[in-house]
């Protein structure tokens, strides 16, 4: 080790010059970065709903239609209508829009004993005016299954402009164009945004403020926190120049390997600021203890001790983040388990040769002062806190237990009221505006969560369009499902308006036919396959009770099994079912990666201490933490979700570095002689010490995403804070009165 | 004839716009003898190829007999894809349409509101297919002459119009448009079409035109074969009776 560290010294300007090219070069690199914040595509190939899904969504252009709901008291004024056909026609303008449909321009057919009419439900030359026009309007809107509910909401207050994306259209650029233009043309009605191209257009927005608003907050604290821990320059500006260059690596490295940011990997920078700063603070702390007059000297022992504990600390975590990578259903928590491993990884290695480097090459020779200083605030802290504790501890080591016995007892119990929650909808605060549109989607128009049922057959046939009819009167008899639509159901208005009934014709040759005025109309597309091999039903759910869903899965699943024919190919996919599989995949991915990460804890603790048992009582208190914050998510009724499943395994990969830091210290003092007490009092004393400063740093990092515009990252903020308390509180508290009572009986 | 009618309605141009300037009578006898080439045939008929392509350059084809007499009147029966044959739709004046689908027997009328609206699957517009003069339909104003072509830029006089103007190639020597660029109400072009011509007999026919959606990339190839000008087409051809095979005798 002492070699390693003279090299790191005499290597110093190599370092520097080495980090400072490799910063360079990959902070050019983040310019680079992309926001993906389609959730569809952090969706896993491998599952047959997904592929379905994400096929029906390029075939037939489904994920690309956005919405604007207009929002009156009366859509049938003719102020309102004026107001849509304007919102219609300039948006029906923008580059990128392929198409737009609403009240204005949606085509109508009618029929009369000569023949029918292709035209318009409103005359967009002409617009209604007077009450008999508006009143005639209404009639016909509410008269046709086709618009009510679809283009018009039941109660008359709300209204749709959907609009589709061209093929090449960049959904971000186009989503904010959109948003512009509606606003600037300053109508009076409210206008709200829905429909996934609207939808990754604000969580990208969302996501990219939270990187530029967040990260400087998260510096700031922890530069306080760091102040009032060192109160030396070299104290705050090397923990946090390490952690922006692992931070800056890290995303560099993102991008160079062609990953985008995305509303998990957002949260990237503030956790590296958090564990990156702690190894150097660390290191740092070392080089104050040692108390050596010569410079060199001093940093040469402190490097020497240091490097197996932060080489240490760092791997635990890195396996508290690399659990996720075989577990997640999502492949941007993949992702994310990747790229924080990797970042903490750089932290490590920053912390163990750059950060030394520096001291050295800058001579940063606060450390007479850094010394006083810290042991100002060593008896601050402990006069106050750790004494007391330490005075508890050993007076009353079964209160401690059973205080925390009955945590633990109560938590469990807790843990089965904890819910889950995968509903996009609830990434947004309840005022945020995508929020309320989705609110009014499922108030109004049925849902925003589409169903997709794909018919795989010749879709001219008269079988194949009656069964898609019986799919649709099934799917309506849910109370979940609105509206649904087909070619089958375009067939049928054709039929009607051909003279021939409400029906599907029996003739094929009819069909056929009919295609003749169907072609070329852009709405076909949605519906049916250019070969005409593909038919689809699209739909939507209303609810998002998860276990609505499961029984509407199921009764579904049954009829298609029911009516599939040799002639075609029934399949069903959509969001609601997606949102089933990840509902279930969190449950599973949480309790295997838990596993995971805890079985390699225990492993490798176990052959640092070289003691199995002592691995286990190692891991007892980041455990029983981490029951302790499932009974908080319990009881507080915080959902697990996409976010917070992966709380537990990070605070399980940082929080066991308390209680190697205490078992090590223990462990040494006593070997070195010293009774239980007195080895215990020295490990609380200054052990104790630089676990609080750690704590109160890293949680403070943490509890900085309360700020954040996604409520999932700020779930994600507190429980990390809690669960950081808690295992440092566990370290501190219960694992040494479990050393107590494991010694005391071992001695009689 | 063809000169002397021409002649006529240069003077009578200059004599309804002698106070408008000399640039705006040029452009405006210059769509005058466009619509000369395009509507001057007494009546004509052909066989049609449709080709619809659509982005990723597959084709679908329909074909049919198409019959028309004067500017007014228009008959075409589907030849193919099979499952097509047999339909066929006549255009009669003032915009009325039938379409006549053997698998459901009686002919019937449509009216077509949206004039926007794609022909049947063809990247033509009722408003490109209409009838009437385009020195009727649209404001032009002369751009540029050059070596061939005179460019034309025309503006719908019909506010209606998804077109918010037209630039116009036309062939300076016979007077024939080489293409056509359709510009969008925001002034984007979104339409292109182009022609080809041969000479049958006086006339010239636009024995291919494609017409290229460019936002949505999708084409129209209409192809003009066997044709023949002037045959004297009775107006009894272009009736509701005759739209079903066998002179409407069988259904």
């Amino acid at each position: 080790m002492e070699k390693l560290a003279k090299a790191v010294l005499n290597l110093r300007w190599f370092i520097i010059a080495v980090v400072f090219i490799l910063t360079v070069f990959l902070g050019f690199q983040i310019s680079n970065m992309e926001i993906n914040s389609d959730v569809v595509s952090a969706l896993p190939d491998d599952d047959p709903d997904v592929a379905l899904f994400k096929k029906v969504g390029q075939d037939f252009g489904g994920n690309k239609i956005g919405m604007i709901i207009l929002e009156a008291d009366d859509i049938f004024h003719n102020d309102v209508i004026y107001d849509v056909k304007k919102l219609t026609d300039s948006i029906g303008l923008m580059e990128g829009i392929a198409s737009v449909t609403s009240i204005t321009n949606i085509i109508d057919i009618r029929s009369d004993q000569f023949g029918f009419e292709i035209g318009k439900l409103i005359d967009e030359y002409n617009l209604p005016y007077s009450d008999e026009d508006l009143l005639r309007l209404k009639n016909r809107v509410f008269s046709k299954e086709m618009f009510r509910g679809v283009v018009v909401s039941e109660d008359a207050t709300a209204t749709l402009i959907m609009f589709t994306l061209t093929d090449g259209a960049d959904i971000q650029t186009v989503g904010r164009a959109v948003i512009d233009k509606a606003e600037s043309l300053q109508l009076d009605e409210r206008l709200y945004y829905a429909g996934m191209p609207m939808m990754v257009t604000a969580i990208s927005e969302l996501i990219s403020r939270d990187l530029i608003r967040l990260l400087p907050i998260a510096f700031l604290v922890i530069a306080i926190v760091l102040f009032f821990s060192f109160r030396s320059v070299r104290g705050v500006l090397l923990p946090l120049l390490t952690a922006a260059i692992a931070i800056i690596w890290t995303l560099g490295i993102m991008v160079l390997a062609g990953y985008k940011m995305t509303m998990v990997t957002n949260n990237i920078p503030i956790l590296l600021l958090a564990i990156g700063s702690a190894y150097t603070i660390h290191v740092i702390n070392k080089i104050n203890q040692v108390k050596e007059k010569d410079f060199k000297k001093a940093i040469l022992s402190a490097l020497s001790y240091i490097f197996i504990p932060v080489t240490l600390a760092s791997l635990t975590t890195i396996v508290g983040f690399i659990s996720f990578i075989f577990e997640a259903y999502l492949t941007m928590i993949k992702d994310f388990g990747i790229f924080t491993a990797v970042g903490t990884f750089i932290s490590a290695v920053l912390a163990l040769f750059f950060a030394p480097a520096v001291i050295y090459a800058f001579s940063f020779k606060s450390k007479r002062n850094a010394i006083q200083e810290n042991s100002n605030r060593k008896s601050l802290i402990a006069t106050y806190l750790l004494l007391p504790l330490k005075n508890l501890l050993f007076r009353h080591p079964k209160y401690t237990l059973t205080i925390w016995s009955l945590l633990i007892l109560l938590s469990s119990a807790s843990i089965f009221l904890i819910q889950r929650n995968v509903d996009i909808k609830d990434y947004f605060k309840q005022d945020n505006p995508a929020r309320l549109a989705e609110d009014i989607m499922i108030e109004k128009f049925g849902g925003s969560k589409p169903i997709f049922i794909s018919f795989k057959g010749d879709v001219q046939s008269p079988e194949l369009l009656n069964t898609m009819l019986r799919t649709e009167e099934r799917l309506k008899e849910s109370s979940y499902v609105f509206t649904t639509q087909s070619i089958a159901d375009l067939i049928v208005e054709m039929n009607d308006a051909l003279g021939e009934g409400r029906q599907i014709p029996d003739d094929r040759d009819k069909i056929e036919q009919m295609w003749f005025l169907l072609e070329g109309n852009s709405i076909l597309k949605q519906f049916v396959s250019d070969n005409l091999d593909e038919g689809l039903i699209i739909s939507k759910f209303a609810s998002s009770d998860n276990a609505e869903k499961e029984e509407f899965a199921r009764e579904m699943e049954q009829f298609i099994n029911e009516n599939t024919s040799d002639a075609f190919e029934i399949n069903m996919t959509g969001m609601p079912f997606i949102d089933m599989k990840m509902n279930r995949s969190l449950l599973t991915s949480q309790i295997r990666s838990l596993l995971i990460a805890i079985l390699a804890l225990i492993l490798i603790v176990g052959i640092i201490l070289r003691s199995f048992p002592t691995g286990l009582y190692a891991t007892a208190p980041i455990i029983a933490a981490i029951v302790v914050l499932f009974g908080v998510m319990g009881i507080t009724g915080i959902p697990l979700n996409i976010v917070t499943v992966l709380v537990a395994s990070i605070a399980l990969g940082i929080g066991i570095d308390y209680s190697i830091h205490v078992i090590s210290h223990f462990n040494h003092s006593y070997k070195n002689g010293k009774t239980l007490d007195e080895a215990l009092e020295d490990t609380i004393m200054i052990s104790g010490k630089s676990i609080f400063i750690n704590v109160v740093s890293v949680s403070a990092g943490f509890m900085v995403l309360i700020f954040s515009e996604m409520v999932p990252l700020q779930y994600f903020g507190i429980l990390m804070a809690l669960s950081m308390i808690g295992s440092g509180l566990a370290a501190l508290t219960l694992l040494p009165v479990i050393l107590i009572l494991a010694h005391r009986r071992r001695l009689s | 004839m063809k000169f002397s009618r021409i002649i006529v309605v240069l003077i009578i141009a200059y004599a309804g716009f002698s106070s408008v300037n000399v640039m705006a009578q040029d452009a405006q006898s210059l769509l005058k003898k466009m619509d000369n080439v395009i509507f001057s045939p007494k009546d004509k008929q052909g066989n049609v190829e449709i080709y619809l392509i659509n982005s990723q350059g597959n084709e679908k084809v329909r074909e049919a007999v198409m019959l028309q007499k004067g500017t007014d009147l228009k008959i075409y029966r589907y030849t193919k894809p099979e499952s097509q044959a047999g339909i066929a739709t006549l255009s009669l004046p003032d915009g009325v349409m039938w379409l006549y689908m053997p698998a459901f027997g009686k002919p019937k009328k449509i009216s077509m509101l949206a004039k926007s609206q794609a022909f049947t699957g063809t990247d033509f517009s009722y408003e490109d297919m209409a009838t009437t003069p385009y020195s009727e339909r649209y404001t032009p104003s002369l751009l540029e002459t050059n070596d061939q072509n005179y460019v034309l830029e025309i503006i719908p006089k019909d506010e209606d119009s998804k077109y918010s103007k037209i630039i116009v190639t036309l062939n300076k020597g016979n007077f024939y448009p080489e293409k056509m660029e359709y510009y969008d109400q925001a002034n984007r072009k979104f339409k292109e079409a182009t022609y080809e011509y041969e000479k049958i007999g006086n006339y010239w026919n636009a024995r291919q035109v494609i017409m290229a959606d460019l936002s949505k990339q999708h084409m129209t190839k209409i192809i003009l074969k066997d044709v023949k000008f002037d045959q004297g087409i009775p107006d009894e051809e272009f009736t509701i009776e005759k739209l079903a095979p066998n002179n409407g005798t069988s259904e």
